[in-house]
């Protein structure tokens, strides 16, 4: 398309502009087309390749819906992937969930704590442990994994101590130690960001407010479930779905402290999904990683307006 | 219901650092039983830091405060039994107004919800914000949640009220009727009321004594009258009427003042005040200088008209004496301001006769500021300075 031309004739202008708009316009659109593909093919390809039979997937276009015979090479569509999936990682979903909510409400409730008393609260030498805190954030994972298994399996004695309370108690057996052992150790790394998260919050509510509050005779924990804590539900929002995520996701902690065995958590279950000697069976790796991405889904679907919320705040 | 004493109250900010500031500085203040005082002086005064030190929640560096002769320095705000309306309102934002308002007696008192509740409504009509009572505060207007910050304050039946610029936010109308409200309800309720405000025209109106503070310190402690007429210092005399008084650089020499371009001869009484004091400030309020037909008296003067400022029910005319360095433009040393009415014609570059009344002035010592001075009053508003 040419740029058009001025001229006198008002009505010729008019269209030239319209043109030059409407081109502006479609180029926006099929960027933005092209865009939406190139991120949605792999989900898209992952979806369609967790639905074909295992035994016609050929490897080729996995990303043509498996309609076979309609269209020839595309595979047989069978919900057989997904249904193994399930029965395979049950016990690891089991095992991340008991590991992700508790770790992930002790993260959020501990950190608006902590960033509420190194806020809000004036005490002497809170500057030098908000330091600490914020130290916490840069230690690298891999500095602490050897020592986290010292610490775990030689120094605490949960394992030994878990025995007789597995023996009395329902539901509870004696390899959740592990996850218990790893629920601290998450709510202990996450502990220093979701301060700091909260702590931006924080700074922002009104000292007259709070000092008001102090005036009507609430005591400092009052204070905070009153006030603070209400307050902060946006925070929450943010905070859940971060720290959701990043324990839900995690692997690297898992394979330290839970190693093997029947505490396995999801991530670990995943790895050796579907891998065998005679070959690997990408239907139902695929249909695997889905099932094992859906509750973080879940998650964003709940919470992503009160997150947008909480970041915008 | 109490009488609150400051006492030598001073407080010193990063005591120990190596760094401090002394915000207030030896403040001894009595506040009567159901009296309003006012705490007014220019911003970074120290006048919200005195009224958080008596609210407990600034520390005291040294001195005592007192409320009904107990002391109440080492007690938390909240068992001093006051109440206290923040200029931002600090309202619970996530709160409706009866939450907001019934918060404080949730938290401070025993009483069952029953009584809470009729103590909130009751407190609500009174301020007449029944309807709004389960709103949140986000929904209100800054006239209404004044008032809902208000109410929150009147429900605790406190013994003093502490006010911290509480109208400033609230535009000049609203403020104007607001200043009237306050004042009926504090009479109403005859509560003890400390109000601090940077605002002179508030402090006049509303206070039954002012107390003026500057750097820290105290300058004045009297009826708003006493405090116009009466100033114990130069600051006081400038900072008290709008607009303020003239000031005029001085030398005393041989019975009379004199400035930038003129001489002001004393009567034996003003000179008998002055003393020896060589270096003055000779002060006089804009509505005393009269503008007159023609040069009669000593203390009339030949000035030019700089600005003619009409507000309708008077004027504010800019006058300099026209021997006066004409570089020094603005509020240099030998211009001032003279107050005429409003119906009065003054033509701007005219040359006028300004008569600057022996008895309506003011002479302060210029290294001090203290009065030396003050003008002469008609014996019926006998006022006694209480300066301190």
């Amino acid at each position: 398309m040419s740029q058009p031309t001025a001229t006198d004739d008002q009505t010729g202008t008019e269209t030239g502009l319209l043109a030059g708009y409407t081109l502006r316009r479609i180029t926006l659109y099929v960027v933005l087309l092209v865009m939406a593909v190139f991120y949605l093919v792999p989900i898209e390809t992952g979806l369609m390749t967790s639905f074909t039979d295992p035994d016609s997937y050929t490897g080729q276009a996995p990303f043509l819906p498996p309609l076979e015979p309609l269209i020839p090479g595309s595979g047989t569509f069978s919900a057989q992937p997904w249904t193994n999936a399930f029965d395979i990682l049950g016990q690891g979903l089991v095992n991340s969930l008991i590991l992700v909510v508790p770790a992930t409400v002790l993260s959020g409730l501990l950190g608006s704590m902590a960033a509420y008393g190194l806020t809000n609260v004036d005490w002497r030498g809170q500057v030098g442990i908000y330091m600490l805190f914020v130290a916490g954030i840069f230690i690298p994972y891999q500095a602490v994994l050897v020592p986290l298994t010292q610490f775990w399996y030689n120094v605490v004695p949960l394992r030994t101590t878990f025995v007789p309370v597995a023996e009395v108690l329902p539901f509870i057996h004696a390899y959740h130690w592990k996850l218990v052992a790893l629920i601290v150790t998450h709510v202990a790394y996450g502990l220093p960001i979701c301060t700091l998260l909260f702590r931006a919050h924080y700074k922002k509510l009104s000292d007259e407010m709070l000092e008001a509050a102090r005036l009507d005779g609430a005591s400092i924990s009052r204070i905070y479930r009153r006030i603070v804590l209400p307050l902060s539900i946006p925070m929450f929002a943010v905070v859940f779905i971060y720290q959701f995520t990043q324990i839900w996701n995690d692997l690297l902690f898992a394979l330290t402290i839970v190693q093997f065995g029947d505490a396995a958590v999801v991530t670990q279950d995943l790895v050796g999904l579907g891998v065998s000697q005679s070959g690997t069976n990408f239907p139902l790796r695929m249909a695997g990683a889905l099932v094992a991405a859906l509750p973080t889904l879940v998650v964003y679907v709940f919470f992503g307006d009160k997150f947008a919320r909480g970041v915008a705040a | 219901m109490a009488e609150l004493n400051l006492d030598g109250v001073t407080k010193v900010f990063g005591e120990g650092s190596g760094n401090e500031v002394l915000a207030v500085e030896d403040v001894n203040i009595d506040i009567d039983d159901g009296e309003f005082l006012v705490l007014v002086g220019p911003s970074g005064c120290g006048k919200s830091t005195t009224l958080r030190m008596v609210a407990g929640l600034e520390s005291i560096s040294s001195g005592e405060i007192r409320l009904d002769g107990r002391r109440i320095n080492e007690q938390p705000p909240a068992a001093r039994d006051i109440a206290m309306v923040f200029q931002s309102y600090a309202l619970y934002p996530h709160m409706t107004v009866r939450q907001n308002m019934s918060f404080g007696l949730e938290e401070s008192t025993d009483l069952d919800d029953d009584t809470i509740e009729s103590t909130v409504t009751d407190a609500a009509a009174k301020l007449d914000i029944t309807e709004l009572l389960d709103r949140k505060p986000g929904e209100l207007s800054g006239g209404q949640q004044q008032r809902v910050a208000l109410g929150r304050a009147i429900v605790r039946d406190p013994a003093v009220f502490l006010m911290d610029e509480p109208l400033s936010n609230l535009d000049a109308k609203l403020r104007a009727g607001m200043r009237t409200e306050l004042q009926r309800l504090q009479e109403d309720l005859d509560v003890t009321t400390v109000y601090v405000t940077h605002d002179q025209t508030e402090a006049m109106t509303m206070g039954d004594r002012i107390a003026v503070l500057n750097d820290g310190q105290l300058m004045q402690v009297g009826s708003p009258l006493d405090l116009y007429h009466r100033p114990a210092n130069q600051f006081v005399a400038g900072f008290i009427g709008d607009p303020s008084m003239n000031f005029f650089s001085v030398t005393h020499e041989d019975g009379r003042l004199v400035g930038e371009g003129f001489a002001y001869p004393l009567s034996s009484e003003t000179e008998r005040d002055v003393g020896d004091v060589e270096d003055c400030v000779l002060g006089v309020r804009p509505e005393d200088v009269t503008l007159v037909g023609s040069e009669t008296d000593a203390h009339d003067f030949q000035v030019d008209v700089d600005v003619v400022e009409p507000m309708g029910n008077e004027n504010n005319v800019y006058l300099s004496f026209p021997d006066a360095d004409p570089d020094v433009s603005g509020d240099g040393p030998g211009t001032f301001v003279a107050t005429v009415g409003g119906m009065r014609q003054v033509e701007r570059e005219s040359t006028v006769v300004a008569r600057i009344p022996e008895d309506a002035i003011h002479v302060f010592d210029a290294e001090s500021g203290a009065a030396l001075h003050n003008r002469v009053l008609d014996e019926s508003v006998e006022t006694q300075p209480t300066v301190n």
